[in-house]
């Protein structure tokens, strides 16, 4: 019955077209087409000129923080995969379904919690005179300087995405059939051949999907490395806002949002692509 | 026939390629118990739903009281549902729910409520007026739906698969139940069932749908006595069917000859049901096929037993205990299968 | 209890540690007396509370996150609710592409559409306004919204729609008796998550707030300057809010899940 829209169903479908074309799609055309603008005296005038992507991709540091940004939030990715693992797997097949559940709760809470501060906490936790240095002082050690370093914006990161990840883990852990892993246990596989064999594969899309949220979260963040990382060499989030507050160089600006945004699509698809494609 | 309440005529119902109901003509009398029945995905379901106005047919029209429905939304009909899952409104007690069509048709509290309690009175829900509905059992949420239909007094009510949910136990009750409000009432109902025992036991009618056709409609007596074709035969179960070319009076059938002496020669299906049918260890005459027995199945009507014919195929007899004990049938004895010539119904198409 | 076992609860003991340190640390700080974070504790004080809650600007920083939370929550809400129904009630073409500008916005990087949204917002004249910040928040938020009232719509028998237009209710009828009664647990609850997130979206608001500032942009420019603990003391604030409300919108959601 649903052939024609009626009036009734309009009205449900509409809200979000009309919202999401005025103030998502619009946006970031207008902003893709920005990057094409010129800038003379601090002024934009509306242009199409590749000026700005000559000389945005034109320079080295420029690519030094593309390489940069891409390098760390793979890293945070693996790091973040590796260390929610034995969690996830510890929640999935270890503790009751209460606890798990309890767990979860727990999880989702920091997401809807201010990560400024707790960046801010960071900061304070691994001060040079903070807790965590005058901790390793009484046993004689330290005090190590942890802070504005890639150390700092690496725990500013798994701040930001480990809870995101053990739950994607946890949930693709605890959906494998408990069959399948008691088979492989009464066909004399070893505990390791069991996880590589059995566990992993099975798991395979929570596994990827964890290391992509990973990524794309920390490949767009811009406060653990400016607060933790010491903002210098900047990444690309800390070069758009240096673009965009300075003077008005928002095309360039623009032209680093492009290819974050280019990046972050071949990431996603490459990971959807080797989450649901064909094994071998 | 004084005009029937509702007709439809050369109703079709396609869902892109696929077809759901294909020219339907079906009339339903005033008061009367119409059981629609067949496997899943027969368009049973889909031609009650048109009938409510909750899918309009792509071909054909409905009417009901002579008026033309096609265009009439579900809301503008008077033909209410009692639902497969029920469906009622978990967050609204027991009198809420019943009242909620009155609301709907803008009636006062005061007659909500005098109405509501006289039904919920009448199904024997007394005293659960302002319960939960999941504080409620299975059956008494089967009569809080029943009476949220009726309270509007309409002049039919549709059912689609409402005891499918019940036990064994409490679907016997119900059916009672609904037969009694039936005759009470003197309202049209239709009812759409897979179950047999369900249509043959309540329905005036019972029309049988196969592949979105109807392929025979009549009562419990015509469609298990003479079946119109192989689905109906097949679908009511318990039937043995033989099929054959006719020459000169005998169907010739890969199992043996069967006389049939009023047939005009050319292909023929015969359809013998199983309670028709008289087992013996020596050869009688004809019409009789040897087979073999396989196993012997209790039932509420009788024990059936079933053998394997010459060609693989199986044969159904339904027998009295005191037969069975006479023929101590082991698995693998060989038996004689034969009936009076008059059982065998010859079947159209 | 098996030796894998405690290992196992160890780790995890270990990793819950690690991500609500930070959250316990500003806690804490904010009731410690010296101005230096430095163990040991120097003494308790509610000075910086004092000290932070008497600066008018932090009064205004408040009163304008409360107001976009509010107006970005319902907007979101609203939104959110509308696509999830269709979703869950019609086909239609191009659904997928429907479902995609539906859910497309959180994996678009925060600065990257605080840049966009400046760009635009400065085009119609409302960057540095609070309806600017609002019609970005709304953005963020209604796929969280959109996702939890589909994932109640889902709990929905379809048949008791089909059952309110069966007993006579018009579709505007099933929307406000059926529809909107079933679905208002996950209501509440995506008005209380939008609400936070609102609550606690600093980048996209630092981008476009201008001189309007809500209460985290207010302490990423206080960051940018010296250690203050009045931050731990708006922090912690900031915090029982946003955990408030995301307690309150699970409550919602897993008592209905009971009932």
């Amino acid at each position: 019955m649903n052939d024609r829209p009626t009036l009734y169903a309009m009205v449900w479908r509409l809200p979000l077209i009309l919202w999401q074309a005025a103030f998502f799609v619009v946006p970031l055309v207008l902003m893709a087409a920005m990057s094409f603008w010129l800038v003379q005296n601090y002024r934009m005038t509306p242009n199409f000129v590749a000026d700005n992507w000559l000389r945005m991709l034109g320079r080295g540091y420029f690519w030094d923080a593309y390489w940069l940004t891409l390098g760390r939030a793979a890293l945070a990715a693996v790091l973040a995969s590796l260390i929610a693992f034995p969690a996830s797997y510890a929640l999935a097949f270890r503790v009751s379904s209460a606890t798990r559940q309890w767990a979860i709760f727990f999880l989702i809470v920091p997401f809807f919690t201010s990560y400024l501060v707790r960046i801010y906490a960071w900061q304070v936790l691994l001060a040079e005179q903070g807790p965590i240095n005058a901790a390793l002082g009484l046993g004689g050690m330290g005090p190590i300087s942890m802070l504005n370093s890639g150390f700092g914006a690496m725990v500013g990161y798994l701040t930001l995405v480990l809870p995101l990840v053990v739950i994607l883990q946890t949930f693709s852990l605890a959906a494998i059939d408990r069959n399948l892993i008691k088979a492989a246990w009464n066909l004399g596989a070893t505990p390791r051949n069991t996880l590589l064999r059995v566990i992993l594969p099975a798991a395979r899309v929570g596994l990827i999907l964890g290391a992509t949220f990973a990524f794309i979260l920390t490949f767009g963040d811009f406060v653990s490395p400016f607060y933790l990382g010491g903002s210098k060499p900047p990444t690309l989030s800390i070069l758009i806002i240096d673009t965009t507050k300075s003077g008005q160089q928002w095309p360039r600006a623009a032209v680093v949002a492009i290819m974050m945004i280019a990046t972050l699509f071949v990431a996603a698809f490459a990971a959807l692509g080797a989450a649901y494609g064909r094994r071998k | 026939m004084t005009e029937p309440l509702v007709a439809f005529r050369g109703v079709e119902k396609r869902y892109g390629a696929s077809v759901a109901v294909k020219s339907l003509d079906l009339d339903i009398a005033q008061g009367e118990f119409v059981a629609i029945m067949g496997p899943s995905g027969c368009g049973k379901t889909t031609t009650l739903r048109m009938l409510a106005g909750l899918e309009s047919p792509t071909a054909g029209t409905i009417t009901i009281g002579g008026k033309v429905m096609n265009d009439v939304p579900a809301h503008q009909r008077d033909t209410p549902l009692v639902w497969q899952s029920l469906a009622l409104f978990p967050f609204l007690n027991v009198q809420e729910n019943v009242e909620f069509g009155l609301k709907m048709r803008g009636k006062g509290e005061r007659e909500r409520r005098t109405l509501s309690h006289l039904w919920l009175d009448r199904l024997g829900l007394k005293g659960f007026e302002t319960r939960a509905i999941d504080q409620l059992s299975g059956g008494q949420r089967q009569r809080v739906a029943l009476a949220r239909c009726l309270v509007t007094e309409p002049q039919m009510l549709l059912l689609d698969e409402p005891l499918s949910a019940l036990d064994a136990h409490l679907v016997i009750r119900m059916q009672g139940v609904l037969t009694r409000l039936q005759r009470d009432l003197g309202i049209t109902f239709v009812y759409v069932t897979h179950s047999q025992s369900e249509a043959f036991a309540m329905a005036d009618r019972v029309v049988i749908m196969g592949h979105g056709e109807i392929a025979q409609i009549g009562t419990a007596r015509e469609i298990f006595r003479s079946p119109k074709n192989r689905f109906v035969a097949e679908f009511v179960g318990r039937n043995n069917i033989f099929a054959g070319d006719v020459k000169a009076g005998i169907l010739a059938t890969p199992l043996g000859p069967i006389p049939l002496p009023e047939a005009p020669d050319g292909p023929a299906e015969i359809v013998v049901a199983a309670d028709r049918m008289v087992v013996s260890r020596a050869e009688p005459g004809p019409p009789a096929i040897p087979a073999a027995f396989l196993s012997e199945e209790f039932g509420g009507a009788g024990i059936v037993l079933y053998f394997e014919a010459a060609d693989g195929s199986e044969l159904k007899a339904q027998v009295t205990e005191g037969e069975l004990a006479d023929l101590a049938p082991e698995p693998g004895d060989a038996f004689w299968l034969h009936w009076p010539p008059e059982a065998a119904h010859r079947m159209k198409g | 209890m098996k030796p894998g076992d405690i290992v196992a609860r160890a780790y995890l003991a270990a990793l819950f540690l690690f991500i609500f340190a930070p959250i316990g640390t500003s806690i804490l700080f904010s009731f410690n007396a010296d101005r230096f974070p430095t163990f040991p504790l120097t003494g308790f004080t509610t000075d910086w509370y004092a000290r932070a809650f008497a600066r008018p600007e932090v009064w205004q920083a408040f009163r304008n996150s409360v107001i976009v939370a509010l107006c970005a929550a319902s907007l979101s809400t609203l939104i959110g609710f509308c696509t999830a129904y269709t979703d869950f009630r019609f086909g239609f073409r191009f659904k997928s592409a429907y479902l995609a500008l539906a859910l497309l916005p959180p994996t678009i990087p925060l600065v990257i559409m605080g840049l966009a949204m400046l760009a635009w917002l400065s085009q119609l004249g409302l960057s540095g306004t609070l309806t600017g910040i609002v019609i970005a928040h709304t953005v963020l938020g209604a796929p969280f919204a959109m996702a939890i009232c589909r994932m109640r719509l889902q709990q929905m028998d379809p048949a008791l729609e089909a059952a309110a237009w069966n007993l006579g209710a018009s579709p505007w009828a099933g929307m406000r008796r059926v529809v909107l009664p079933f679905t208002s647990p996950a209501l509440i609850s995506a008005f209380c998550l939008t609400a936070a997130v609102s609550f606690d979206e600093f980048i996209v608001a630092w981008f476009v707030s201008g001189l309007n500032k809500t209460v985290p942009v207010m302490i990423l420019e206080i960051l940018q300057g010296n250690v203050d603990p009045q931050i731990n003391a708006i922090g912690t604030v900031v915090f029982l809010t946003s955990m408030s409300l995301v307690i309150l919108a699970q409550l919602m959601i897993l008592r209905r899940r009971a009932a």
